[in-house]
This record gives structure tokens, C-alpha cells and sequence, in this order.
């Protein structure tokens, strides 16, 4: 198996990681994340989509009982099979609460959710999901994480064990498989759950905030894995996340929400091809406009809760690990 | 240290043996409840520390002794009470887990009948059920179980939800989440509610022992004869097999498990 070269880096400081993300780093190690996942390693765990995978939802409206404001109205969504959705926006705006609405982990107080159009009625494994914080099962090493959905599903040891093999290869963790979870990197974690999620072979896969807690360069890697993944097997991803570099690299579409209550202010169609060049100019220009649109948000929130008094500090950018701007333009 | 200064302090100045023992006394009164006479407490001389010539008692087999039988009958009283503490325990910590009504009615009441010493139960045991068995049995649980539920309540709070929607997510619903998932995640304070269990449970027996007399006589027993006979050394004796007993239980028992469990979820 392919080495993963970034997961050993000594992140040394601050400064000397820009760098390495600017030059070697960038290109090399991105060929080498985009080489992974090679289609026959993908065989034995999902299928492609045929006829599965869409997900809408019509008129939703969410409040907390505590709270007279709507978490969420009038949101009406509709992910296509196969198409890659990432929901980004200001922070309280409902992201998450919009993902778990489609897993089924909370109930609408209006509107309807559906799954090729069966309503969803909870959470179940045709809806995947990857969890910020990865909530694997500590007690269980990394291939009994896997295993755990299918072991529900009441699959016979021979075939799951074949099974399990394969998405550990699939996330390039092959020989990880013993180890307890405590045992692997954050980045590795990640991968688990995400093999956990794919080998349920879900018609949906759900990800909320999925990398927000991993360093940049085990970002990046993941970014480039997860493309890859995703090519090869045309799942239907909603992906939420509040990194607009993020959104912009991975997405067909951009949703992007505004804040209280949690409505959709604008759809971004994203018409590059796959899998991205993340240093591209039209990405960088793409980044530009929904910063540019969240910013807008922020500030009208920011606005109305405190009075007249509040001046946007001029081109604030929301704080991404993407500082440099246009830099490698 | 203290030790050989306690025993030097005793020879020298001569205390009386029937007020407060050396621990040669008490060394030859454990022997003693084993069935092997030895000779300690004596003045150092000829055949020191063989017993001089005894009288009365016949001699026995080691584990015929008083204190191996009393270490049995305690065991078995143990093993039985701690088990229905167990169950009793476990079941009323996930139900107080579950319904926080019931969490709201019994936490408090719970709470306050912990800071009651277990053998406080002695003598509503022995108006209820009577000086038998079962009276012992009934204070050891009721010594032990709050302790249990309260543990394990307080755990399973702190299971992060998590796990929780990553159970319901891959399809583990009904029983198989509280099987697959609540139960396993519950392990370390499953581990930490039977450590502390036990120790309540243990001193419970105890007491009870002590007053309680049945026909079959426990450790707790041992230490009443001890007082009834005017043996301080054999009270001494029984109190250190006490405390023994219950440290190597711990220690190298329950202590271990938790660790193990733990290693196991990355803790400490």
C-alpha cells in the first residue's frame, strides 16, 4: 500500500508549515493523495448508484422549544443522485441542524424530508453520516468500527470480514485495522468513520464538519481522498461545513444559509471539473464570492443584534487556514 | 519499623498481653486460627518460636481451621449478597438513567441513605427478617446497592451522545443499542460502581457478621468471639485479615478490571 506521507509530518511552526503548504507540499503531496483510491480497491464495498440517492427536502421549518426564532424556514433542498452538496454559513445558522433533519436524528416541525421518495422517518444506515468529533466506538478497534453496521445488519462473519478488508484499503488503513481508536491520528479516525459510513453502502452520505478539526495538511489530504471516493462511487454527499475553502473545493453546488432564521440566501453552481486543482484561479475567485456572501450575512446579523453600533472591520476574512489569497496566482 | 518498635517497647517495658498485644500475638493468634500453634508472644529462649507444650485444643488440619472456615462462610455470604446487589443495583442505575423522573425520586432519597452506616440496617434486619441468613443478607445489599445505582447512574450520564446517534445511524435500534452500544460504553463506570461497590458491600458484611449470630460464623463473628473470650489478640488478628482481605479483592480484582477497561476506551 501507498505510504501517507503527511499524516508523519513534524508540524515544526506556523511559519514553516505556510511554506510547505505554498510549495512542495501543495503539489507533490496532492499527486500522490490523487493517485490513492485506485477504482478496484473500491469493488466489494459499494456499489455504483443506479436509481439511489436523492434526497430532498420540501418547506422545512425547524425552532428549539426554548426559542420563539426559527432555527430553520422555508428551506426547500434538492440533492441529486450522485451530486455533491456542501452547505456552508455563518455560524448558528443551522447547518448541522439541517444535516440531522436528513439523517433522521431530528423531526421537522414542518415540511417533509425524503429519500427517493420515501419519507424519513429516523436515523438508519441508508443515510449515513460522518460526525465532526468521528463517534467511533472506543472499545472497539478500527476494523470492529467498520464492521459494527453490517454486524447489525445481521451479515454472515465470512462476508464481512471481506468487507471490512476492503474499506480499510479503501481508506488506506489497511494495516490499521487492530488498532483501538485511541491508538490512531485524528486524520485516521476520520478515515475509519468514513469507512464506517461507505461500507453500509448508503444511499446518502451525510458529513457534518467532517475535517474542521484536523490540521491543514491532514485536510488537505482527506480533501483529495474523499474527491476520489467520491468519483468512483457516485454517492449522493450532503456536506456541511463552515470553510469556504472547503465548500469551494469539494462542491457541485454551494448552499449558502443566512442566520436567524436559517434560510437560503444563495445556490452557487461550482462548473469545474473534478478532481480540482485547489490553487486554481477560478477557485481562488470562487472562494472570494461566497466569503464575500457570508461576510455579508455576518454583518447584517451582526447588525441587527447589536444596534447601529457595529462597523465591519474592512475586508475581514473569516478565519479558514486560507489566508493567502491569490498568493500562488 | 513501627513494628519491631511496638514489639521492642513491649518487651522492654512489659505491658500486659490481655490489655494490648505485641504483634508477636497477634502473629501467633492468626497462626493460632489456622490450627498452627506457634510460640511469638514468648519469652525469647529454647525452642523459640515453637509452641511450648499446649493443653486442651486438639490440633487440626489447616483448612478445617476457624479462620479458613469463617473466611468460606463470609465468601459465599459475599459472593451471593454482592450479586443480588448487582443485579438490584444495576437495574435501579439504568432505569434512574433512563427516566429522570424516577432519577428525581429515588436520587435524592438515594443520596441520603448512603450517608446512613450499613450497619444501621442491622436492627430493622432483625425485626424484619430475623436473626438468620437472610437478615445478613438484607443489610449487605442494603449497604451496597445505593452505591451501585448512583455509580452507574452517574456514568451512563456521561456517555457522550454521541455514540448514542452513531448506534441509531448504523442500524443498532431497540435492544441491540442498550446490547452494542450503551452497555460497552457504560464499562468504565460499570467498573468504577462495582469497585466501590464492593468496598460498601465488604464492610457491610462485616458489620452484620459482628452482631449477627447465626449458626454459620464468618470473619465478622470471629472478631465478636474475639471480644466475648477477652482475646484482644485474636480481635487484632481477625481486624488485619479484614483489611487484607478486602485490599487484595480490590487491589488486584476490581482495580485491575478497571484498568484494563480503561487501557481499553484510551483513558487515563
Amino acid at each position: 500500500m501507498f505510504a501517507l506521507p503527511i499524516e508523519n509530518y513534524q508540524l515544526k511552526g506556523l511559519g514553516e508549515r505556510r511554506g510547505m503548504e505554498a510549495g512542495a507540499v501543495r503539489s507533490g503531496e496532492l499527486k500522490a493523495a490523487r493517485r490513492l483510491a485506485p477504482a478496484e480497491l473500491l469493488r466489494g464495498v459499494v456499489r455504483r448508484e443506479v436509481g439511489r440517492g436523492m434526497l430532498e427536502m420540501r418547506g422545512i421549518e425547524k425552532r428549539f422549544n426554548s426559542s420563539r426564532v426559527a432555527v430553520l424556514t422555508g428551506i426547500s433542498l434538492e440533492v441529486k443522485r450522485g451530486e455533491f452538496v456542501v452547505v456552508v454559513g455563518p455560524s448558528g445558522c443551522g447547518k448541522t441542524t439541517l444535516l440531522n433533519l436528513a439523517g433522521g436524528m431530528v423531526k421537522p416541525d414542518g415540511g417533509e424530508v425524503m429519500l427517493d421518495g420515501k419519507a424519513v422517518e429516523g436515523p438508519g444506515p441508508e443515510r449515513a453520516m460522518v460526525f465532526q468529533d468521528h463517534g467511533l466506538f472506543p472499545w472497539l478497534t478500527a476494523a470492529s468500527n467498520i464492521e459494527f453496521g453490517l454486524r447489525m445488519l445481521g451479515m454472515r462473519r465470512r462476508e464481512r470480514r471481506d468487507r471490512v478488508e476492503a474499506a480499510l484499503r479503501m481508506v488506506h488503513l489497511g494495516n490499521f485495522g487492530e488498532k483501538l481508536v485511541h491508538e490512531l491520528s485524528g486524520g485516521m479516525k476520520q478515515r475509519v468513520a468514513i469507512a464506517r459510513a461507505m461500507v453500509m453502502d448508503p444511499a446518502v452520505l451525510l458529513m457534518d464538519e467532517p475535517f474542521a478539526a484536523l490540521d491543514a495538511q491532514t485536510r488537505t489530504l482527506l480533501h483529495g481522498q474523499l474527491q476520489e471516493l467520491w468519483i468512483q462511487t457516485k454517492k449522493t454527499i450532503l456536506f456541511v461545513t463552515h470553510s469556504v475553502g472547503e465548500a469551494v473545493r469539494l462542491a457541485d453546488r454551494i448552499i449558502v444559509l443566512s442566520a436567524y432564521p436559517g434560510r437560503i440566501r444563495r445556490e452557487i453552481r461550482v462548473e469545474l471539473s473534478h478532481p480540482r486543482d485547489f490553487d486554481s484561479p477560478q477557485i481562488s475567485e470562487l472562494v472570494r464570492l461566497v466569503r464575500t456572501e457570508i461576510e455579508e450575512e455576518v454583518n447584517r446579523v451582526n447588525r441587527e443584534m447589536a444596534g447601529d453600533e457595529w462597523k465591519p472591520a474592512a475586508s475581514a476574512h473569516l478565519g479558514d487556514g486560507f489566508v493567502d489569497l491569490g498568493g500562488s496566482i | 519499623m513501627v513494628l519491631s518498635i511496638w514489639e521492642g517497647a513491649y518487651r522492654v517495658i512489659g505491658w500486659r498481653s490481655w490489655v494490648f498485644p505485641a504483634p508477636s500475638h497477634v502473629v501467633d493468634a492468626t497462626l493460632g486460627m489456622l490450627n498452627v500453634r506457634t510460640g511469638f508472644g514468648e519469652g525469647i529462649g529454647a525452642g523459640w518460636p515453637f509452641a511450648k507444650e499446649q493443653s486442651g485444643r486438639e490440633e487440626g488440619s489447616w483448612y478445617g481451621s476457624p479462620l479458613i472456615r469463617a473466611q468460606v462462610v463470609s465468601g459465599v455470604r459475599l459472593v451471593f449478597g454482592f450479586s443480588l446487589s448487582i443485579v438490584f443495583g444495576g437495574v435501579l442505575g439504568l432505569l434512574m438513567w433512563r427516566w429522570e423522573g424516577l432519577d428525581k425520586l429515588l436520587g435524592p432519597l438515594f443520596l441520603g441513605l448512603q450517608t446512613l452506616p450499613s450497619v444501621c440496617w442491622v436492627p430493622l434486619a432483625i425485626l424484619v427478617f430475623g436473626i438468620n441468613e437472610t437478615g445478613i443478607l438484607f443489610v449487605l445489599v442494603m449497604g451496597s446497592f445505593f452505591a451501585i445505582a448512583i455509580a452507574l447512574r452517574d456514568g451512563l450520564k456521561q456517555i457522550p451522545p454521541i455514540y448514542q446517534r452513531a448506534g441509531l445511524m448504523l442500524g443498532a435500534a431497540g435492544w441491540r443499542l442498550y446490547r452494542y452500544v450503551l452497555l460497552p460504553a457504560s464499562l468504565p463506570a460499570l467498573a468504577g460502581s462495582l469497585r466501590q461497590g464492593f468496598s460498601f458491600a465488604w464492610r457491610s458484611l462485616m458489620g452484620a457478621e459482628l452482631i449477627f449470630a447465626v449458626k454459620k460464623q464468618g470473619l465478622g463473628y470471629q472478631l465478636a468471639m474475639g471480644r466475648e473470650t477477652a482475646d484482644v489478640a485474636q480481635v487484632v488478628a481477625v481486624m488485619i485479615v479484614m483489611v487484607v482481605v478486602g485490599m487484595v479483592v480490590d487491589r488486584w480484582g476490581f482495580a485491575k478490571l478497571q484498568e484494563r477497561v480503561q487501557a481499553r476506551f484510551g483513558l487515563g
